[in-house]
């Protein structure tokens, strides 16, 4: 016993201090070997190492917001710098980022941060995933520790003041209601002292509580942490509706064994317009992350898939701009390579495709033909509109 | 001869049947009295419930489709896929790890000598050589990872060999070789830059069980030493020490690990300039080790305040300093007292683990509920059985810690003396 | 001892007779003042750190949300509330959630624990091995994994309109369990009550202990149990009628939980719900797992003698347990035993994820609106201040109960 002992506090020591190497992403081992001693080596390494910082920064000259800001540069140049683009997303969202057979992160949100990888590093697959909980997407946007917010986030006024700049809407939400058919409601204003189930950290709940409170429903709310206990209540009854955002509702119901057992309640009491989100501070970021979301829109306009990009001028001036064929919409001045379209849609496709990929046929199944999601209108035919809301600023 | 002391000379009459064979056992321990008779037929009822609702559930109704999908993926989470390590497969780097751990495992039964140690060698070296004949397997893994997996067997024999027949085969060498082992894993899977076939894999990418292990590994071997210096640091006669350690103790203790991971993730960062390399991983395993000492601190403590004063005394009496009576009278002592309460807490810190799915991390538990909840409409039916059998997961190994724990206090003989 | 004139700055070298730089007791502090000074510098630059990054990051922080009206619901909760009331009451609201299923464990897994440790060393074979496999198995899952262990063991009860009623008073549903429960027309009559009912209880614990003292002292016999006790009811009975008497109606009466509405939710009495359910039994039974154990090694840390010694002065069993070696193993017992008790109540933050409206839960669904960072300082402060009492109250029944001159 005593044997063991004696080593348990060199032993102890070594650890601490591999951990220390490890933990330094680019090998900046000198920093970390400041002292350490037995008592709390980890405590003393992290201190040591914000003194240090301390001392730095009351060396700056002046260590304001802009001064820092001109210093770290744009966000282009870190990214490009880096080698990669840094995603907040998560992974138990059925279609929009969830993990496949083998592990890897898929889905339209992945899609998007794959098309700016493309886009800004001409390499669809460098990009990271940080996989954040919901309580995390404020502070992490924030703190501008990562370069795109997509993770099904609702656009709100008090998030794009608070969290970062919402860059375009690409996926049209609204929240509805999950019931059985068996309790013969056939409206959501019937739900008067019903029990909802909910998921947390999202607007659902906040939405919710509004309607309750608008229609005298006086509905009691159960919240989870996670949909497999949301959807494990609803399905047992403990509560009498699930509500969340349609799409994810007709996604998990199609699950359910017994699914003409359940109806979604016609009313949708929410807007949810779902995009990327970028940290405030860096206008060219801003425009960028938009671009990019306008080619990927404008090329399923132009009808041109991952498939049939142009790589010589096609004598269509529109499509011929948007590859960088003939001319240019500007890519240039906000510091991409004039073909930018070409290496996005190369990589990861159109919308449509996008779409299709994850939320259509090939992945839950949600209907596009005529609902809000369909394209505005084919760039063709402006006088045939397919009607959707899918639309962003004409490339010109 | 007076007839009256001739005792008729006749074999012992045998026990009454009550007192021997399975009879007398079953007497003893389980009907020796009216209420020992009521509480083990209660008891038998309960276990007769149970077994007979769960395993008819596990036989006729259970569905396993999760795990045979994730399967490898459960083990070392997204380590392997595209992404992690573009364009080479890296399921090799956690399989060498493990083979390292057989060896040292092997190491271990040769020195100990202990029915324990050899089981775990033999169980863990049985186990990866099983994984690599699994339909998954089969499957999914090259025929050069699955050779690793099956030379554990070896790697255990080696290990074995290596302790019994050179100098090697001592405890000392055991835990140097131990840290050296610990220090191998971390760079194999952090691997180096510029290495041919050790290209870099972000942390990440770091999952499954591995992850758990991980942390847990780190955890158990640094809260133990920092947990001993500040119960040392709270029963100090100085104050400033004592009032440290105290206060980092209670503050520690007072909060819940998933505000302190959330803490670590969202407010640790802003403490650096924007450009620092930050590390996710390296900051969950410094809150969860630091959260485990404070646990420890007091458990040590504990031990310490049930010693007798006398045997402190009679170790200044005999002229030790200060350190050496603490270091080598009172601690073991105190140690040996709490071995219970520190395995426990170590059981607990390989449990807490799977709270880092609070800061989006990938272990083997968040991985399989993650997977689920993302592919909801096939995989959702699955998920008891998936909860079903992370309890297993966890169960064999804190329940092998706790096992070797009660061997040690065996060997020690608490309780007996 | 005279000293040279000039060797004044000699003599400022000296401590006692012994050179500062030598002496034990001007080190130790020396060493402890710059320790302490570097730490608290340490600390301080790393708080200062953040508050300039959240400053310059334009990070929302603050306290100001506070005051504003909350707006969402809470699940189940003990305190009156509704939507429209602030964020400070309704982190309140969640806190007493904490709070009561912290108590409430923390008793019903004490007892467990001590039950089974008990049970652990108890010469049935039958029931030491069972102890044995409750203990092994609930103590080495992840709690989180046994939460929904108990979630889904709840939601196989039926769903509430086909639920189990009890003689029309009690109803058992996966929803909950609602029972009878006393509430008050008003409150004014019915806290006064209580202040009575207070009252009364002390003066009855007061004449208790003067007359368990009598009966110490003279050895003639003076029932205070009995004395103590009715002197309580009679006191607050006589208060109860005096309140009926002066407005009117009885300052509590039973409400009972009757299905309410379309849906059949159960509305009146008191429910305990389907997550509280599910909750408390994950956390009652994962830490009394570990409070056997705790049990376990104190009872097996006294030395053997002792029961021995016990056993040979004709004590039983189960006295010489209750008398010599547990009074004794107290000492063992108590320091990891307050750490459980704290590990029960921060463990009752992953609520969250059963549906059960604790303090992070609520704390979580706050950061909606609320800045994260704030809300989460806020649970970090909650939390510490409901460890610190219990610390603070077990530490002072450990000072009471360790060796002297330890």
């Amino acid at each position: 016993m005593i044997t063991v002992f004696k080593w348990i506090f060199p032993a102890g020591l070594i650890i601490a201090l591999s951990l220390a190497i490890i933990g330094c992403e680019s090998g900046d081992t000198e920093a970390m070997q400041s002292e350490i001693n037995d008592r709390d080596a980890m405590i003393a390494e992290l201190e040591a190492e914000v003194k240090k910082m301390t001392e730095e920064m009351a060396a700056m000259p002046d260590p304001s917001g802009s001064m820092m800001m001109e210093e770290t540069g744009s966000r282009l140049q870190t990214v490009q710098d880096r080698g990669k683009l840094v995603c907040a997303s998560r992974n138990d969202v059925p279609g929009y980022g969830f993990l496949d057979d083998t592990g890897n992160n898929v889905g339209f949100d992945i899609d998007l941060c794959r098309a700016v990888a493309a886009a800004v590093l001409g390499d669809a697959d460098a990009f990271e995933i940080r996989l954040i909980s919901a309580a995390e997407r404020g502070p992490t946007i924030q703190s501008g520790e990562v370069d795109l917010l997509v993770r099904t986030v609702t656009w709100t006024t008090s998030r794009d003041s608070q969290w970062g700049n919402y860059t375009q809407t690409m996926f049209y939400d609204g929240q509805g209601f999950l019931v059985r058919k068996d309790l013969g409601v056939s409206s959501a204003l019937d739900l008067q002292g019903a029990s909802v189930c909910v998921t947390q950290g999202t607007t659902t709940e906040l939405n919710l509580q509004d309607f309750s409170n608008q229609n005298d429903l006086n509905i009691e709310t159960l919240t989870f942490e996670d949909t497999d206990a949301v959807v494990a209540a609803y399905q047992s009854q403990q509560c009498d509706a699930f509500t969340n955002d349609r799409s994810q509702l007709a996604a998990i119901s199609s699950g359910f064994e017994d699914r003409d057992a359940h109806v979604i309640l016609p009313e949708t009491i929410s807007e949810e317009p779902l995009g990327p989100v970028v940290p405030h501070g860096d206008e060219q970021w801003y425009d960028i992350v938009k671009a990019v979301m306008a080619i990927l829109i404008y090329s399923e306009a132009y009808s041109v898939t991952s498939d049939s990009v142009p790589s010589a001028a096609t004598g269509d001036t529109k499509v011929d701009r948007l590859f960088g064929l003939e001319g240019s919409f500007g890519q240039d001045t906000l510091g991409l390579s004039q073909t930018v379209a070409q290496d996005v849609v190369g990589a990861v496709g159109n919308y449509g495709e996008i779409y299709n990929r994850n939320l259509g046929p090939g992945g839950i199944n949600l209907p596009r033909e005529g609902g809000r999601n369909a394209l505005w209108a084919d760039a063709g035919c402006m006088d045939c509109p397919r009607g959707g809301q899918i639309y962003s600023a004409p490339l010109r | 001869m007076a007839s009256g002391t001739d005792i008729p000379q006749t074999d012992s009459l045998p026990p009454p049947i009550t007192e021997r064979g399975i009879v007398g056992w079953v007497y003893a321990n389980l009907f020796n009295s009216w209420y020992n008779t009521v509480l083990t037929f209660i008891f038998a009822a309960i276990l007769v419930l149970t077994l007979w609702f769960g395993l008819g559930w596990i036989i006729l109704e259970s569905d396993w489709r999760v795990i045979a999908t994730l399967g490898g993926n459960l083990i070392i989470g997204q380590y392997n896929i595209e992404k992690a390590c573009p364009g080479q497969d890296c399921f090799w780097r956690p399989q060498v790890s493990l083979l390292l751990v057989s060896a040292l495992l092997g190491m271990a039964w040769a020195i100990s000598g202990d029915r324990v140690a050899k089981r775990i060698a033999i169980g863990v070296a049985v186990v990866s050589v099983a994984f690599a004949f699994l339909p998954y397997s089969l499957e999914r893994m090259g025929l050069d990872v699955r050779l690793l997996l099956v030379a554990n067997l070896p790697a255990v024999a080696a290990g074995w060999a290596l302790a019994r027949y050179t100098p090697l085969g001592s405890v000392r060498w055991i835990v140097i070789l131990g840290v050296l082992a610990f220090l191998v894993t971390l760079v194999l899977l952090r691997g180096l830059p510029g290495v041919p076939g050790l290209q870099p894999v972000s942390v990440i990418y770091w999952g499954g069980l591995m992850l758990n292990l991980l942390l847990a590994v780190t955890g158990i071997a640094l809260s133990l030493p920092i947990g001993i210096a500040l119960a040392l640091g709270r029963r100090s006669h100085l104050p400033v020490v004592k009032l440290l350690c105290v206060v980092f103790i209670e503050v520690f203790r007072g909060v819940p690990l998933i505000t302190l991971l959330f803490m670590s993730q969202v407010l640790v960062p802003l403490a650096f300039p924007e450009d620092f390399p930050t590390n996710s991983l390296f900051r969950a395993g410094v809150v969860i080790t630091l959260f485990s000492s404070a646990y420890m601190a007091e458990n040590i403590r504990g031990g310490l305040q049930a010693l007798h004063p006398g045997q402190a005394e009679a170790a200044r009496a005999l002229g030790l300093p200060g350190w050496q009576t603490t270091m080598l009278i009172s601690m073991p002592q105190a140690i040996r007292n709490v071995i219970p309460a520190i395995v426990g807490q170590f059981i607990s810190l390989f449990k807490d683990t799977t709270l880092v799915y609070i800061i989006g991390m990938l272990d083997v538990l968040e991985f399989g509920r993650a997977f689920i909840q993302g592919n909801v409409a096939e995989y959702l039916d699955g998920t008891p059985e998936f909860l079903l059998f992370i309890a297993l997961v966890f169960w064999v190994f804190c329940y092998t810690m706790s096992y070797v724990s009660r061997r040690v206090e065996e060997h020690l003989g608490v309780g007996q003396r | 001892m005279s000293r040279a004139p000039g060797s004044f700055l000699t003599g400022l070298a000296y401590y006692q007779g012994v050179p500062v730089w030598r002496h034990a007791l001007i080190i130790q502090w020396a060493l402890q003042i710059v320790s302490g000074i570097v730490v608290v510098v340490l600390v301080a630059s790393f708080f200062a750190n953040i508050t300039n990054a959240i400053q310059d990051r334009n990070i929302p922080h603050g306290f100001g949300f506070l005051s504003r009206e909350y707006q969402t619901p809470i699940g189940q909760h003990f305190l009156p509330y509704e939507s429209s009331d602030s964020y400070l009451y309704a982190f309140g609201v969640a806190a007493t959630n904490t709070i009561i299923v912290s108590i409430v464990g923390v008793i019903l897994a004490t007892a467990l624990g001590i039950v089974v440790g008990v049970a652990r060393i108890s010469g049935n074979w039958l029931v030491s091995r069972t102890a044995l496999v409750y203990v092994e198995f609930f103590r080495n899952v992840p709690l989180l994994v046994q939460l929904f262990f108990w979630f889904y063991i709840v939601l196989t009860l039926p769903p509430v309109r086909q639920g189990y009623v009890i003689v029309d008073k009690l109803y058992v549903n996966n929803a909950g369990i609602s029972v009878p429960w006393p509430s008050p027309p008003s409150w004014d009559a019915a806290l006064v009550w209580m202040a009575i009912a207070l009252v009364s209880i002390i003066a009855g614990a007061v004449l208790h202990r003067i007359l368990t003292r009598r009966e110490e002292l003279t050895g003639r016999p003076s029932y205070p149990l009995i004395t103590g006790g009715a002197t309580t009811v009679v006191a607050a009975a006589i208060g109860w009628l005096i309140i009926s008497a002066a407005s009117g109606n009885a300052p509590f009466g039973i409400s009972v939980p009757a299905p309410h509405g379309t849906f059949g939710r159960i509305a009146g009495g008191f429910t305990i719900s389907g997550g509280l359910m599910a909750l408390l039994t994950g956390l009652v039974i994962y830490t009394s797992s570990f409070i056997a154990e705790i049990v376990r090694a104190g009872i097996q840390s006294v030395g053997r003698g002792q029961t021995e010694a016990a056993r040979s002065l004709g004590l039983a069993p189960m006295a010489a347990l209750r008398h010599i070696t547990f009074p004794q193993a107290l000492r063992v017992i108590i320091p990891p035993l307050i750490s459980q008790c704290l590990n029960l109540t921060k463990n009752s933050s992953l609520a969250a994820a059963i549906g059960y409206a604790d303090l992070t839960n609520v704390g979580k669904t706050m950061t909606q609106i609320a800045p994260a960072v704030s809300i989460y300082i806020l649970l970090m402060v909650a939390y510490l201040a409901m460890s610190l009492t219990y610390s603070l109250i077990g530490n002072l029944y450990n000072r009471r109960i360790r060796l002297v001159g330890n």
